[in-house]
């Protein structure tokens, strides 16, 4: 369980908790449950809601630290200016990581599938909410094992990554061939870079 | 609280102001990496909606060709937040110096705050960066280059718009990094590839003495770079330095 603290934004959500999850058994259930939250009604709708109150991330999709951090940062951005494109923050999220503006594409790609196994899980919020209720409540939904997140350099995916931002034929990739850890450190620059600009892209 | 990013540029070091835009030096969270903010505020004499619809645009431009520079190859620091609508762009922080104080007259009137770190470095500026004057031309030449190739426009080529990355200890290779494409655009043109050089050319003139072989290695190592496209360049060039920056426009 990690943070990201900016005191730059509104307390109200200057806070995003999360958590890196591997084997994760229930994603197929998953990913039912938090289509089926959105349509239910009445009080229990909303309890279920806010259950799955999270963005979940595949994990594999995500180059480090500062990638997550971009993407949270500008979905909160967004927000706070009332300038997002989809329903909530944690959606926005996801639509941040995706070089496309298709919300459904960014859903799809970077949220929880059926075959999802690690799972990055963030909750954005309030200051003072208390880190152990928060991934208490991770717990609940996530069947997988929590694990720090330094270890997400082990399941990050890098072809994916190349194929989702086009960078297979691009000169910057090209050049770097034959030497991997170049390589990655160009595409993860790179694909931050296309996180942090997505607002003004046309 | 007006906004989330205002609150940012008050929390963060002013480092430099101009006409266009203040430079501060900030962290969006705590253990972040440091970013450069360049915030392109308000101005008063322009009408305000249209003071808007400039610095969103601008912003955007410049955010636009950094990222193309990037997945061309070119170094250029990576972006790291944009608000277009309060004129914020955060970019990678660069530890290192600009050329121009690393090239002989170029920190001259830089006495400010740094007048000992220069003292001390005067005889060899460039000996943390491990590479010769010659090396620094044709790292210059190569960059913008491979700019070139892209089909991106700096605007504004000078040897303050230039920074040597201060190499990391395990790193062997020195890198040059073009900074601050807010006067970019993307063109396929010789003429606007040649008006880039010239533009350089007078910088160095004016900023250096005695700069002439080093622009020639500059030009060398570019024109090495380029390919094919090099020769027509070249014989632009040679019309814009009769002429001049701007064509003429009779009529």
């Amino acid at each position: 369980m990690d943070f990201f603290h900016f005191p730059h934004h509104h307390s109200s959500q200057s806070v995003a908790h999360f958590a890196l999850f591997r084997d994760v058994k229930n994603s197929q259930a998953l990913r039912k449950r938090i289509i089926a939250a959105a349509t239910i009604e009445g009080a229990d709708g909303d309890q279920e809601r806010e259950a799955v109150n999270f963005a979940f991330i595949d994990a594999r999709l995500i180059t480090g630290r500062l990638h997550l951090q971009t993407a949270i940062s500008q979905a909160i951005l967004a927000d706070s200016q009332g300038a997002i494109r989809t329903k909530s923050v944690h959606s926005e999220i996801l639509w941040a990581l995706n070089p496309t503006n298709n919300i459904t594409e960014a859903l799809r790609r970077y949220g929880v599938s059926d075959t999802t196994t690690d799972l990055i899980v963030v909750r954005v919020g309030e200051a003072n909410l208390d880190s152990a209720k928060i991934q208490e409540l991770m717990e609940e939904v996530v069947l997988g094992k929590m694990v720090p997140f330094s270890e997400l350099k082990n399941i990050t995916d890098w072809s994916p990554i190349k194929k989702y931002h086009k960078l297979i034929g691009e000169v910057a990739v090209q050049e770097s061939k034959g030497n991997i850890s170049r390589e990655r450190a160009i595409v993860d620059n790179i694909v931050i870079s296309t996180v942090a600009v997505k607002t003004v892209m046309a | 609280m007006a906004s989330a990013s205002l609150d940012l540029i008050a929390a963060s070091t002013q480092i430099s102001q101009g006409a266009e835009a203040k430079v501060y030096k900030g962290s969006l969270t705590q253990g972040a990496p440091f970013i450069l903010l360049k915030y392109r505020f308000k101005k008063q004499y322009r009408h305000p909606s249209l003071d808007a619809l400039l610095t969103r645009s601008r912003v955007a431009g410049e955010a636009r060709a950094l990222l193309k520079c990037l997945r061309s190859g070119v170094n250029v620091p990576g972006v790291r937040m944009v608000d277009a609508s309060e004129g914020i762009l955060g970019i990678e922080w660069i530890d290192g110096k600009s050329v121009r104080k690393l090239l002989p007259g170029g920190a001259e009137d830089e006495e400010e705050e740094e007048d000992d770190e220069v003292l001390e470095e005067n005889g060899e500026p460039m000996k943390e960066y491990g590479i010769s004057v010659d090396t620094l031309m044709s790292l210059i030449g190569i960059e913008i280059a491979k700019m070139h190739l892209a089909d991106v426009v700096h605007g504004d080529l000078t040897t303050s718009n230039m920074m040597l990355r201060l190499p990391k200890p395990n790193q062997s290779t020195t890198e040059l990094v073009l900074i601050d494409f807010g006067l970019s655009y993307i063109s396929t043109l010789v003429e606007d590839k040649a008006v880039d050089l010239y533009v350089l050319e007078r910088a160095f003139a004016s900023t250096h003495p005695d700069s002439e072989p080093l622009f020639t290695s500059v030009l060398t190592a570019y024109g090495t770079r380029l390919g094919s496209e090099w020769h027509a360049i070249s014989r632009r060039l040679d019309d814009v330095r009769l002429r001049g920056r701007k064509r003429s426009m009779v009529g």
